[in-house]
């Protein structure tokens, strides 16, 4: 039997992604996983800069824009003068793992605790589909018009991988994914476990998700899908890091 | 207004004899300010700092022309001879400062073995004091009693009271080391 | 009678006196004994104290807290107050007040250690990018800067503006005799972002900027017309006023005072208000006036323009504008006192 599902009340109006972009199921999950937690009233956003700063109008929780990258510098702000408040930074991987880098990591070294939602899409989407730490071996984008050439570039980087193993402290740590229905269903265990470790006060929790990007891929949707599933995957394991500890 | 001039090497406890003598000044109910040397000057070991005191607003707190220089080594007699006030006083140790110090025959300058006279009445660390109690008696400015009670007050804040009787003593002899 | 205090130490108990519960920040030399002092003081008072991993880090999470409403504050010294300047332009945007010190370090780039006021244009124009500015009060001792630290974090919550502490490393090294202030209690600002949604904030993509622009500028005119600062003295009947805030104002007070008894008429102005600039108290200037002499710790000339500007505005622009620049320390009266001599012999040029 087909279930109705309810649109979390903490969405008030339709976010005008690209069809096939993964941001709109990710903040879809938050809202449910605030909602299911009853959090509504005790939960701040910090929302970066990328085509994810659409979604600022129709969250209706407390939420504020961020500066390039530093994400995790200003939820520590939050955090730390609201510490029983869930505070989210969600963010890209061009402004949590470029610009952002140094707030990134400093933010999971302190164990801070908040919880970090990066929407990984290989690409700088807002601008017109730059590199970025993420783009894969090859990928054509603006910027590596032939192809990103690794041995100039570096490879992707793979920040839970790097978290989890650097600050083996941290409460949580997963990657998860929006392009199948049995990943969506996952991915929303992950996010739901970063909140439940930060209001347990079990520190820093991170979860990447890797979202497909077709405008900018130049791709339909369901290409971007697969693309998702096959390549990106393959390079990007989804799954948990570091898990919570019994407390 | 007095301006004041310590100067010497790293950890001869230069600062804190500047710092006794403001204090002092303050607890009689003076104006006063304290100014370290600090940045490149610094390097090498060298400290200075400068105390200006008196019953006015103190203006300029930097070094402009010390009525007192205390130099602790020949390199910090040398490097501020020059800048003391026409009539001023330079008080060197003489153990440690054997450079010619007659360089200007309109100032007066006093050689004390204070490092000696410290380690004579086991307070090794205690030279800076002598030399504050000394530079209290040329100053003109203060009772020893009024000396006394400002800095024991001092360290007495700094949680160092139980030197308060060896610090006394250094603080004494340098006091009556004129007349 | 109050014991001697250092600068630094005194700053950072007068902002937790002023009811500062917030502090973030990153060492840099001269100001780092404001944050040591504090490391363990906010402890004892249940205030927050975050050693940031750069000076950015530290003002951008100074933004949480001053989105969060919670009266913050940060101290650097020149080049850290450059790296800043990006959170000090989005907190402008964002309205958030706070509180920064810049214990001034004379130079460019990583500067010297010695003391100066290099930073002057630099902090009096906002400083990052954007059409912001902040207000910056220039005490000239420790008592006025322990005075301006609760005047200007009151200041920043009444505007929503951010206000620097523009010092000195020599103010902040130094030590004179200062009573500390009560110890105040500070509620959270209205409307701050608390978790609990209780006031809806606009997103960017539905901001009215130009509305927000015209208010900003409303919000700067009112600053300007209500917030100037000074001390003058000798003005009325002055043949020349010089102009110096900060340990160079304390030194021209003293200057002048000599030069008067010394039978020149001679007055002073020391703003106190570096943002906005004192015009008010270029009003009262004898109309005779020969020239104004601007004297500062750098090599360049920084408030200069400011005092040409001002005599436009108060319709002295004909007056000679001259600059004594030293760079760097805090100049010795009697030097101040040389070059001005120079001045009225016609052995200085000057600058507008």
């Amino acid at each position: 039997m087909a279930v109705a599902k309810k649109i979390p009340s903490i969405l008030s109006k339709q976010i005008s992604f690209c069809p096939g972009c993964g941001h709109g199921v990710v903040v879809r999950l938050i809202a449910e996983c605030i909602e299911e937690m009853k959090q509504e009233k005790n939960s701040i956003i910090n929302v970066g800069v990328g085509c994810y700063s659409l979604m600022t109008p129709s969250v209706e929780i407390d939420r504020f824009d961020s500066l390039h990258g530093r994400g995790a510098a200003i939820s520590t702000g939050f955090k730390r003068a609201n510490p029983d408040t869930l505070v989210i930074s969600y963010q890209g991987d061009g402004d949590a793992y470029s610009i952002g880098i140094g707030e990134s990591v400093s933010a999971a070294y302190r164990n801070e605790n908040i919880t970090v939602i990066t929407v990984n899409n290989t690409n700088y989407g807002m601008t017109g589909g730059q590199m970025s730490a993420t783009t894969m071996p090859g990928q054509k984008t603006t910027t590596s018009p032939l192809g990103r050439n690794c041995q100039t570039t570096g490879m992707p980087m793979k920040f839970p991988e790097m978290i989890a193993s650097s600050f083996p402290e941290v409460a949580y740590v997963a990657r998860g994914s929006v392009t199948k229905p049995a990943y969506v269903n996952k991915l929303k265990g992950y996010i739901k476990n970063a909140f439940e470790a930060q209001m347990n006060g079990e520190g820093y929790s991170l979860i990447e998700v890797l979202s497909p990007c077709p405008t900018n891929w130049g791709m339909s949707p369901v290409e971007s899908h697969e693309r998702v599933n096959g390549e990106i995957e393959a390079y990007y394991p989804l799954g948990e890091f570091k898990l919570r500890e019994e407390k | 207004m007095k301006e004041i001039v310590f100067a010497g090497l790293g950890g001869q406890g230069i600062l804190t004899s500047g710092l006794v003598i403001s204090q002092i000044a303050v607890a009689k109910g003076m104006n006063a300010t304290w100014i370290p040397q600090y940045g490149a000057a610094m390097r090498g070991g060298t400290a200075n700092c400068t105390v200006k005191f008196g019953e006015g607003m103190v203006y300029n707190p930097a070094q402009e022309e010390p009525d007192i220089l205390l130099a602790m080594n020949n390199p910090s007699f040398q490097k501020f001879v020059g800048i003391v006030a026409p009539g001023g006083t330079v008080i060197v140790d003489s153990a440690l400062v054997n450079c010619d110090t007659a360089v200007r025959d309109d100032i007066t300058v006093i050689g004390i073995p204070s490092t000696e006279m410290a380690l004579e009445i086991g307070h090794a660390k205690g030279a800076n004091i002598i030399m504050a109690g000394l530079i209290a008696k040329v100053s003109g400015d203060f009772t020893e009693e009024e000396g006394l009670k400002g800095m024991n007050e001092m360290f007495k804040k700094k949680g160092k009271g139980k030197f308060e009787e060896i610090n006394s003593k250094a603080f004494k002899l340098g006091y009556n080391f004129v007349k | 009678m109050s014991d001697m205090v250092k600068g630094n130490h005194a700053f950072a108990e007068a902002a937790v006196r002023a009811g500062a519960r917030f502090y973030a920040g990153y060492p840099i030399t001269p100001s780092t004994e404001i944050m040591e002092y504090l490391s363990t003081r906010m402890e004892e008072v249940g205030g927050v104290f975050i050693q940031a991993e750069n000076e950015g880090a530290s003002m951008n999470i100074l933004t949480g807290a001053s989105a969060s409403g919670v009266r913050c504050f940060t101290a650097s010294s020149s080049v850290g107050m450059t790296l800043k300047q990006e959170a000090i332009s989005h907190m402008a945007d964002s309205d958030l007040p706070f509180l920064a010190f810049n214990v001034v370090r004379y130079g460019n780039g990583l500067g010297t250690l010695d003391t100066g006021q290099s930073d002057y244009h630099r902090d009096t124009r906002g400083g990052g990018s954007g059409d912001y500015r902040c207000i910056v009060l220039a005490p000239y001792s420790i008592p006025e800067a322990v005075e301006l630290i609760s005047v200007g974090f009151d200041l920043s919550d009444q505007y929503l503006v951010g206000t620097i502490i523009h010092t000195e490393a020599a103010l902040g090294q130094m030590m004179e005799p200062c009573d500390m202030p009560e110890m105040k209690t500070v509620e959270r600002r209205f409307g701050a972002i608390d978790g609990t949604y209780s006031h809806k904030r606009i997103s960017p993509l539905t901001r009215n900027r130009l509305e927000e622009a015209v208010e900003m500028k409303e919000r700067y005119e009112r600053i300007k017309a209500n917030e100037q600062r000074w001390e003058s003295e000798y003005v009325e009947d002055a043949d020349y006023v010089l102009v110096a805030y900060g340990l160079a104002g304390r030194s021209v007070i003293g200057a002048v005072k000599q030069l008067r008894e010394e039978g020149h008429k001679v007055g002073y102005i020391r703003p106190i208000t570096l943002w906005p600039y004192p015009e008010k108290a270029f009003e009262a200037v004898n109309p005779e006036v020969k020239g104004y002499i601007s004297v500062e710790e750098n090599a360049t000339g920084q408030m200069v323009d400011d005092i040409a500007l001002t005599l436009k505005k108060t319709s002295q622009a004909s007056k000679d504008v001259f600059a004594l620049t030293y760079a760097y320390g805090v100049p010795a009266m009697k030097k101040i006192k040389a070059d001005f001599i120079r001045i009225t012999k016609g052995e200085i040029k000057e600058v507008y």
